[in-house]
């Protein structure tokens, strides 16, 4: 089981080491598109042992897999796939055009193996320390990634970037000392004493105080790596200055594992605490996030930004339906990180052959996506309609799982959210609908060759695909794997 | 009631160090040129070191020894030898003019922050049998100050240095609880040395004078 789960978690490095062996756009393309396949049916595996054996733990708990992080896998590693397919695309067709330097290509490729693999990790560990050193080294590996090209805009966003996350990964840190600090009163054997497993097992004596101070500084902490406001600041800069496929690694696998730290200790101060004060710190945060989302949704010309800012609305939405709770939030909660992770990293990896095409990320100066790029022209209405909550896809029905656990409790609160759900959609609409209809000004190639071509529709279809699957049927499997991480941590 | 005195000489030494190195944090958040920032960030980490040397020696542990020599080394010389050498000097930095208040202000700020750092952590917050207890709050108040320079200042090296000054508030705090702490905390400040180090090379200069003459309070190009 161990060298599954490290397998897991090093063979996105492939990729990089192609890159440091010196091998060009397509040699490391393929070797991180390769990897991540089988990283990701080695995760599928994983997923299926875990419903059997509830958790696995080695190496004094620095080694900890069960339900939660098994689903979270299995959303991260999807999104790897789907982004090494975009990138080995994309950084292909830069390198044709001569726009990037082999340099900056190997640069690429070795970034982002080294960050898939660091985000792989995060999941695999139940000690809480390690998790901020993967968090905090994610960081790094990324910001290679967002200031690539070199140009001010891009080192700007990078410097922003950098110096935002560390210091919210840092306050995360104090919180995991106080965390420590609430749990002296415990006989804590040397490394056991910060492993989630133990902490949550004796939630109940930790020290009130402490642990409802370490839990506000992780969630700030954390937050400030999902996105939520208003820690979210560096977020448009960054996933509107990297390259497309990486803002899709960013937007829909790094806010993911930010999104998983804060459950971990979302688990242990429900138990602690009771729900009162996680659903009033998760509420306030995730509305601000969706206010503060869609305010900035509307009316905005750079659609990478656009995106962007819809992601902070996601994620708003689900530490809503964490503040809601019970098996209907959490189930909820789950759904729409799997389905928000597919549908953004579509956006982000059609939004990379608009970019390539147009040469402008400005949405008015995109016409008539639908004649002269059929495909990223079909998938770019379809994954938008998806991400906005319209049925037949999967985000209809998490977005509706998650209204129906807030009716549980208020009327108002879940009506609010449904009217900011409204206001996003008709901004974020009106932007994408005047890119994919119309009349294109002037002739648009994004990809020269077929082969490009045929690479590059591949992870936006079946991400599209799998979106409408979703929507209209959850496979027994995923409900299986759903309901396993919920009983992780409850 | 209870109080946060300490009763052994470890904790007394402990107690005075982190005084020291508040009075430095506070000295980098009064001070108006660049030299004098690396200057007592340097002194800080000096200090930082020293009561690591204390703990280790109190404690008998090998790893901390490891641990103050790396912080003396790195942090007390490597990192103000470097920022001097890479960008003070071939920049030409001398007097920090991006501020976005007045130094007397932000002082008063730093005050208040330090106050506040004292209501929060009470007594009550803290674990029993700390071998010095108010090193909690001293480097709570440093953790703010560190931020606050970051807040205040708006170039990016002068930011970069409230940054190594929040990273040693917390280390500050981690050390204190090393008796029993696993060693992944040191591992984890020391990932954000790391960092730290990453920041400075590539971003400022590396990348160009570009952003380094740049405050960034002239980055405007992002927005909406």
């Amino acid at each position: 089981m161990s060298t599954l789960i490290l397998a897991i978690a090093l063979l996105p490095l492939s990729g990089s080491l192609a890159a440091l062996l010196g091998a060009r756009a397509r040699g490391a393309g393929n070797a991180a598109c390769i990897s991540a396949a089988t990283s990701f049916g080695l995760v599928v595996w994983l997923v299926a042992k875990v419903s059997q054996h509830p958790h696995y733990s080695a190496f004094d708990g620095f080694v900890y897999i069960d339900g939660l992080s098994a689903f979270f896998l299995l959303a991260v590693s999807l999104v790897v796939l789907l982004a090494s397919l975009g990138s080995a695309a994309y950084l292909r067709a830069e390198e044709t055009s001569g726009d990037l330097t082999p340099l900056q290509v190997r640069l690429y490729f070795g970034f982002f193996g080294v960050f898939a693999a660091l985000m792989l990790a995060s999941l695999c560990t139940g000690n809480l320390g390690m998790l901020f050193v993967l968090i905090e080294g994610s960081t790094l590996a990324s910001v290679a990634l967002v200031g690539l090209d070199g140009s001010a805009p891009s080192l700007e966003a990078a410097w922003k970037y950098v110096i935002i996350s560390s210091l919210g990964v840092t306050i995360a840190l104090i919180g995991t000392l106080y965390l420590f600090y609430s749990g002296t009163g415990l006989h804590l054997a040397s490394n056991l004493g910060l492993t989630w497993p133990y902490l949550y097992q004796h939630a109940g004596a930790l020290a009130h105080q402490s642990l409802r101070l370490a839990f506000l500084l992780a969630v700030i902490g954390y937050g400030t790596k999902v996105g939520l406001a208003p820690m979210h600041t560096w977020l448009p800069d960054a996933h509107s200055q990297a390259p497309s496929p990486a803002s899709a690694m960013l937007s829909a696998a790094l806010l993911n594992t930010g999104m998983y730290a804060i459950i971990r200790f979302l688990a242990i101060a429900r138990v602690g605490l009771g729900e009162d004060y996680v659903r009033a710190v998760m509420l306030t945060f995730g509305f601000l996030s969706v206010v503060i989302g869609v305010l900035f949704m509307v009316r905005n010309g750079n659609f990478k930004r656009l995106f962007a800012y819809s992601s902070v609305e996601h994620m708003g939405i689900i530490a809503i339906a964490l503040g809601f709770g019970g098996q209907l939030g959490f189930y909820g909660a789950l759904l729409h990180v799997l389905n928000h992770a597919i549908g953004k990293s579509v956006l982000f990896i059609t939004s990379g052959d608009v970019v390539l095409g147009y040469h402008t990320r400005d949405a008015d100066d995109v016409r008539g996506l639908l004649g002269v790029l059929p495909v990223t022209g079909t998938v770019l209405l379809l994954a938008s309609l998806a991400i906005l909550g319209s049925p037949p896809f999967g985000l209809f029905l998490s977005e509706l799982t998650i209204l129906r656990a807030g009716f549980a409790h208020t009327l108002w609160l879940p009506m609010l959210l449904l009217v900011l759900l409204v206001i996003g959609f008709i901004g974020f609409a009106k932007t994408t609908t005047s890119m994919v209809f119309g009349e294109a000004d002037h002739p648009v190639q994004a990809y020269s060759t077929i082969t490009q071509r045929r690479l590059a529709a591949a992870p936006i279809v079946a991400g599209t695909i799998l979106l409408v699957v979703l929507g209209l049927w959850i496979p027994s499997p995923l409900h299986t794997a759903i309901m396993a991480s919920i009983g992780s941590i409850s | 009631m209870e109080s946060l005195a300490a009763t052994s000489i470890t904790g007394i030494s402990l107690d005075l160090l982190s005084v020291l190195m508040l009075l430095c944090a506070f000295a980098c958040l009064g001070s108006k040129l660049f030299n004098r920032y690396v200057y007592y960030y340097g002194l800080q980490s000096v200090l930082l070191s020293a009561a690591t040397a204390i703990v280790a020696y109190t404690y008998g542990r090998v790893e901390l020894w490891v641990l103050a020599v790396l912080t003396l080394a790195i942090k007390g010389i490597g990192i103000p030898t470097m920022t001097r050498h890479l960008l003070i000097e071939k920049l030409e930095l001398k007097r920090d003019v991006a501020v976005s208040t007045g130094l007397s202000t932000a002082l008063i700020v730093g005050g208040v922050l330090t106050a506040f750092s004292y209501l929060v952590t009470t007594p009550a917050l803290l674990p029993k049998g700390l071998v010095a207890a108010a090193v909690v709050p001293i480097s709570t108040a440093i953790i703010l100050l560190g931020a606050l320079t970051m807040v205040v200042r708006r170039h990016t090296v002068a930011q970069l240095i409230g940054w190594l000054l929040l990273e040693n508030g917390v280390f500050l705090g981690a050390i204190t609880l090393v008796a029993a702490f696993p060693f992944i905390v040191e591992a984890g400040v020391f990932l954000d040395l790391v960092a730290a180090v990453l920041i400075m090379v590539v971003f400022v200069s590396g990348l160009g004078r570009r952003l380094a003459e740049a405050s960034s309070g002239e980055m405007r190009g992002l927005r909406g």
